[in-house]
């Protein structure tokens, strides 16, 4: 009994001095690592705590009054809200569903490339519009598409009528939709081509002894290889469900197309600090929040029981 | 067969011929737009790639105008000030989060996932900054982004794959982990801190919203100024009547695209910088951007 009350007693005497050695040789990590979490308490927890006043009742003067759900209910009987949800949802989807394939398609295409030096010119001019701005991007586009411009030019020639499309409600989606490919695919195409260049070539020796064609090798080899990375993209994108490119919509807005493109953020944004309805726009940010949270955890879960690996 | 490969592989480089000059024609011609000779305006279409005549007009105009000098001025102060604190934190934090016996490394870990995943609106970070005493200051857009958990894991990956056997050596001879960090981490991971710090002179160059917020007038970046002069069309926020009177040989949008321009060089001299390290990193070590 007394010996092995001593092997605890040592036991925990090295305990604390292993501890105390720790410290002394990791102590200076703390200190390193505390501007960062100075940053990261100050500029996102206090925010995310800050959001109870999406329970309250904002008053300029005074304490807030605590109102529970009060700000949600409302939310949800205005009508402004269901449509900004809507738009929302129609808009990431479609940008989902859309966009999505297109950076697996173009690093098929460059992958197929033999000339080195077009490849590079290829690879040199697709990543660059990623690194523009939305606002000089909105310029550009602009008056690319304004009645005159290079689009509806193009347009006359197939005798097809010009179209004002900043300003229709129409196509105004549409122009989302092909900005963000033009601005993006070609930079996301990085990641699959990084994947592409190490697949093992014997692969497609062997394909080929074996008689399979290019589409074949494509279909069976290829594609494969790039699943988990498609899958991994794919459940990165679809927890973005409800943000729908917030830099892209403020930019490409105007009033006449209000009604098809306002999203969840530009609503918070002009409902927030524009009207100054507070707790308003931060019970929408927060539900906002709430779905993006419950999104990556179902689709991280999804993921790990389909192919074994989630993201985390 | 022969025949039938070379039709197929013919299509392959049309498609991305045309997808390239989708890409680069419409940048080319506000180029060539902003550097035509005013005379010469009419007779540029929108697939004009090269400019008609030569003149500075557009240039000398904006950067004569003191309201788009101060805005360049505060665009470089951002970005530079920025960018510097960015490397810095990041590269600090990145080091630590990579020491495997960290105790509470879970928690930190879990702050990063939190930070990633909810994104607590603007008008909480608006409300943060009021409380704190930053709206106005230079500060604000300066410190809401310090750090960028994307390009921290980045870099994490980066540091994870400096190989244990140099760092346990450096241990043996005594070296602590400031040594450690200075001596073989930020001389072996370079390039990762070059890649970082390009995304994030990036970043901080194209901001719009933000700045647009938090900051007063005489201190917007150039990109918010170039939003209200070429996205709102509000003109009268940089050039004041007179100048439009004297100055009435100019064209409205060839001045428009001489602004877009003084907005992307920066963009396109780093460009190349952010191909050869970026790229290069993403094919060797599989970072995921």
């Amino acid at each position: 009994m007394s010996k092995r009350n001593h092997v605890f007693n040592a036991s925990k005497n090295h305990k604390r001095q292993s501890f105390k050695c720790y410290l002394k040789q990791n102590g200076i990590l703390y200190v390193m690592i505390i501007p960062a979490i100075i940053y990261f308490s100050i500029f996102h927890l206090l925010p995310i705590v800050g959001m109870r006043i999406a329970f309250e009742e904002y008053h300029l003067q005074g304490s807030n009054e605590w109102v529970g759900l009060k700000n949600f209910v409302a939310l949800f009987r205005s009508s402004t809200f269901l449509k900004v949800l809507l738009n929302t949802l129609v808009i990431s989807l479609m940008k989902l569903i859309i966009i999505m394939p297109i950076p697996i398609i173009l690093s098929l295409l460059i992958n197929e490339l033999k000339q080195k030096n077009f490849k590079k010119y290829v690879q040199t001019i697709i990543y660059m519009p990623y690194f523009l701005s939305w606002v000089v991007i909105a310029g550009i586009w602009l008056s690319l598409l304004s009645y005159d411009g290079v689009v509806n030019q193009i347009l006359n020639i197939f005798h097809i009528e010009a179209v004002d499309f900043m300003k229709s409600e129409i196509h105004i989606r549409w122009v989302l939709i092909f900005s963000e490919i033009w601005k993006s695919a070609g930079w996301n195409s990085i990641i699959y081509i990084a994947t592409l260049m190490k697949i093992n070539p014997t692969l497609y020796s062997a394909a080929q002894i074996d008689g399979a064609n290019r589409f074949q090798q494509m279909w069976y080899i290829t594609l494969p290889e790039l699943v988990p990375t498609i899958v991994t993209l794919f459940i990165l994108n679809f927890r973005l469900l409800l943000n729908a490119g917030f830099d892209q919509v403020f930019n490409l807005m105007n009033d006449s197309v209000l009604n098809s493109i306002d999203i969840l953020d530009t609503y918070a944004y002009r409902i927030g600090l524009l009207d100054g309805q507070y707790a308003f726009s931060i019970a929408a940010s927060l539900f906002k929040g709430m779905i993006g949270v419950i999104l990556i955890v179902s689709t991280h879960l999804a993921a790990k029981k389909i192919s074994g690996k989630g993201l985390w | 067969m022969v025949r039938k490969y070379k039709a197929h592989y013919v299509l392959t480089c049309m498609v991305l011929l045309v997808l390239s000059l989708a890409m680069l024609i419409p940048v080319a011609n506000i180029i060539a737009l902003s550097f035509t000779s005013p005379d010469k305006i009419p007779e540029v279409s929108g697939f004009t790639m090269l400019p008609k005549g030569f003149s500075l007009i557009n240039y000398k105009l904006l950067l004569t105008n003191s309201k788009v000098l101060r805005a360049l001025f505060n665009s470089l102060l951002i970005t530079g000030v920025s960018t510097i604190l960015n490397v810095y934190m990041t590269c600090i934090s990145a080091y630590v989060l990579t020491q495997s016996d960290l105790k509470g490394k879970s928690i930190l870990i879990g702050i990063l996932i939190l930070v990633m995943f909810f994104e607590p609106g603007v008008v909480q970070e608006y409300l943060v900054m009021k409380h704190m005493h930053l709206i106005g200051d230079y500060w604000s857009v300066i410190l809401y982004k310090a750090i960028n958990v994307y390009y921290l894991i980045i870099m994490m990956r980066f540091f994870e794959d400096i190989p244990k056997s140099l760092i346990d050596a450096a241990r043996v001879d005594g070296a602590g982990h400031g040594k450690i960090l200075l001596r073989i981490f930020i001389p072996l991971a370079k390039p990762a801190m070059v890649t970082v710090g390009l995304l994030y002179t990036v970043f901080h160059w194209n901001a719009c919203f933000k700045p647009s917020i938090f900051l007063s007038q005489d201190k917007w970046p150039l990109q918010v100024l170039l939003r209200q002069f070429v996205v709102l069309g509000n003109a009268s926020c940089i050039i004041e009547a007179e100048t439009i009177n004297k100055a009435s040989q100019i064209s409205y949008e060839a001045l428009k695209a001489g602004f877009i321009v003084i907005a992307i060089v920066p963009i396109l001299i780093l460009y190349p910088l952010i191909l050869k390290y970026y790229t290069k990193g993403t094919m060797q070590g599989g970072v995921k951007g």
